[in-house]
């Protein structure tokens, strides 16, 4: 049996968490790899360039209408089969989209067999470890292999620090750093270090360029809009590290003042 | 979790049903706990022996994740038709109080013209008197109590909480519950002290409803004494002020003195309201001081570790309670009888008379004993 891979992107709110997931999922969907992508952000829009720009029903949105819920009714199939699920969650400000998670990951584990047969799981959980719900994927063990995504500017690097403390927490391991570029000084240099620190490395260096922009505003990923660019390389490249990676170790964060020496 | 303090690991009463109790005692018609079917259930269906309609939004798994506010509003206009109630309450749970509703959004919402009690509690407070307290404040608010009142119960509540923590239930990490002595040679005890000519006094200092059935205990030991012809050496003291407390305590108050009454019996100290049970240990030490303090015994039923130990040194105390985890403080005490009335509470909601004790059915069963004794001696 193939080793499945599930894996969770972790990093401040808005760093291109979904973007990034979006192009890995359709790079080893090109590869061949049988690959699903959970969205767990209320927003729901995780798996939105698999997709051509469209919405799929959620679970919890589905569970709220007391809908008997199908397999069929919560997995999609976006771009080259890849499988797309949105937990969803309540309106900003209502609820709790924390326990949302817990009970559509407990819902999807008990629905669905596709997750079952596949190489690639990528969860998309929200920014920030702000409560118990949002390690869930991780706690409730369907998780392997952690991956951190941050540039190289302060608040970012801040965000995937605590976030490494959240891990270590959970005693789960991480696998690598990605640097989605902002364009700031020294920036390779400074997520290198930063990623040594934490005793792991700087996986991938996403360059920071207007075509994924412009692919996102239609709806796609970058690998089905613009399979030639250098930047489809990249996620190419990306995803091939993340399907061949086998190091992982818990990582051991910074302390406050020695994060802000590295960025100073 | 604050470290520096004992963590208490046996379970204790919640705030929320502590406050649905007060809302209760405020004469609140329909109370609404917004949460899950089961919160509180054992109270609530007790409540409403009392006379007040429980109600739950029942939220469920999705409630939770988003939000029951609808629900709670279709909840308080539903209520109001079925009941046609004078004032309503709604009560928050842990689970709603975790994933943040406002309860006053969907009061305002409902838009009902009788006052509603909101109150924002949940059970992780460490004394469940919290819960009585955000009653009375939010009555307050709306107008039910004034803030005479509030202020004086909120004092008698600050000394209710120090006392659990000194003796009672919050005395300890761990207490284990009890059954007490054996109600049959406690009782017998009794009757001895009083064969031997002593002198005892036997305390009333219950809380509120559960007056209903610790004032037996003073009507099963008069009539006894009665029987001996040692009624004199006794003398009778309760907390059954009528003039103190919300309405419905000042009721039970009324409606026991008129039992005793009834029965004969003479209450010789007025020990406070029947809300004042943790500072009636004040009365009884004036009371002792100036009259009873050559007396042998003392029988105390309620809240017998609200009387403070050195106001009664020197006598023999036998005490009754309704806590299983009361008997190892009121021995620590120095309390040489205890005496457990299992299950007590529930056996005094939704009455308006005295109801027979455990402990007083056993000293009845011996002074008939006594009274077929002395046939017999006759006969001889």
């Amino acid at each position: 049996m193939k080793d499945k891979k599930i894996i969770a992107i972790y990093g401040k709110g808005g760093i291109g968490k979904s973007s990034t997931a979006s192009n890995i999922a359709a790079a080893c969907a090109d590869e061949g790899y049988k690959v699903m992508i959970i969205g767990c952000d209320p927003k729901s829009d995780s798996s939105i360039n698999l997709l051509g720009g469209q919405r799929i029903p959620t679970i919890l949105g589905l569970l709220r209408e007391s809908v008997d819920i199908q397999e069929e009714d919560i997995v999609f199939e976006g771009y080259n089969g890849v499988k797309c699920v949105e937990v969803g969650g309540p309106e900003p400000g209502i609820g709790c989209a924390g326990r949302g998670i817990i009970v559509a990951i407990q819902k999807l584990k008990s629905l669905s067999k596709a997750h079952l047969e596949m190489d690639l799981i990528i969860y998309d959980v929200p920014g920030d470890i702000v409560c118990g719900g949002f390690v869930a994927p991780i706690k409730k063990g369907f998780v392997n292999e952690a991956y951190v995504l941050t540039s190289g500017e302060y608040m970012p690097l801040y965000a995937a620090n605590n976030i490494c403390r959240g891990l270590k927490k959970i005693n789960t391991p991480l696998s690598g750093v990605i640097c989605n570029s902002r364009d700031v000084s020294r920036e390779r240099e400074i997520v290198e270090k930063f990623a040594e620190e934490l005793g792991s490395e700087l996986i991938a260096f996403i360059p920071k360029e207007q075509i994924v922009q412009d692919c996102e505003r239609e709806g796609f990923s970058v690998i089905e809009k613009e399979p030639e660019s250098d930047i489809a390389d990249v996620y190419r490249e990306l995803a091939r590290k993340i399907m061949s990676q086998k190091k992982a170790s818990n990582p051991d964060p910074m302390d406050d003042e020695q994060l802000r020496s590295l960025t100073r | 979790m604050k470290t520096d303090k004992i963590s208490i690991i046996h379970p204790r009463p919640s705030s929320i049903v502590a406050a649905l109790y007060t809302l209760r005692d405020l004469d609140v018609d329909v109370a609404i706990l917004h949460g899950p079917a089961g919160c509180s259930f054992k109270h609530a269906r007790l409540l409403e022996e009392d006379g007040v309609h429980v109600l739950t939004t029942a939220l469920d798994e999705n409630g939770f994740v988003f939000g029951g506010h609808d629900e709670l509003v279709s909840l308080i206009k539903k209520a109001a038709d079925m009941f046609n109630p004078d004032s309503m309450a709604v009560v928050g749970t842990c689970a709603s109080m975790i994933i943040g509703e406002e309860l006053h959004d969907a009061v305002e919402e409902a838009g009902l013209n009788i006052p509603v009690i909101e109150v924002e509690v949940h059970a992780g407070y460490r004394d469940n008197t919290k819960g009585v307290l955000m009653a009375l404040e939010s009555a307050a608010d709306a107008g039910l109590i004034s803030d005479t009142e509030y202020q004086r119960q909120s004092i008698i509540l600050k000394k209710a909480t120090e006392i659990e923590k000194k003796h009672g239930a919050a005395s300890k990490s761990y207490l284990a519950p009890s059954r007490g002595d054996v109600k049959y040679s406690v009782a017998k005890r009794v009757m001895d002290l009083l064969k031997e000519d002593k002198k005892g006094i036997i305390i009333m200092n219950a809380k509120k409803e559960t007056g209903y059935m610790f004032a037996d205990v003073i009507l099963a030991v008069n009539e006894i004494a009665e029987e001996m012809k040692v009624r004199s050496n006794i003398v009778n003291m309760a907390n059954i002020d009528q003039t103190l407390g919300l309405p419905r305590v000042r009721t039970h108050a009324r409606n026991i003195m008129s039992d005793f009454k009834e029965f004969g019996i003479e209450i010789h100290e007025i020990i406070g309201g029947m809300d004042e049970y943790a500072i009636a240990g004040e009365y009884v030490r004036k009371a002792i001081q100036e009259k009873y303090s050559d007396y042998d015994f003392a029988i105390i039923a309620g809240v017998p570790h609200a009387i403070p130990a050195d106001v009664i040194s020197g006598m023999e105390i036998i005490s009754v309670t309704n806590g299983p985890r009361q008997v190892l403080p009121l021995k620590e005490m120095g309390h040489e009888h205890v005496v457990v009335e299992i299950d007590l509470h529930p056996r005094t909601l939704g009455v308006s008379s005295i109801v027979e004790s455990e402990f007083g059915a056993t000293l009845r069963e011996i002074k008939k004993e006594l009274h077929s004794q002395k046939n017999e001696e006759f006969a001889a």
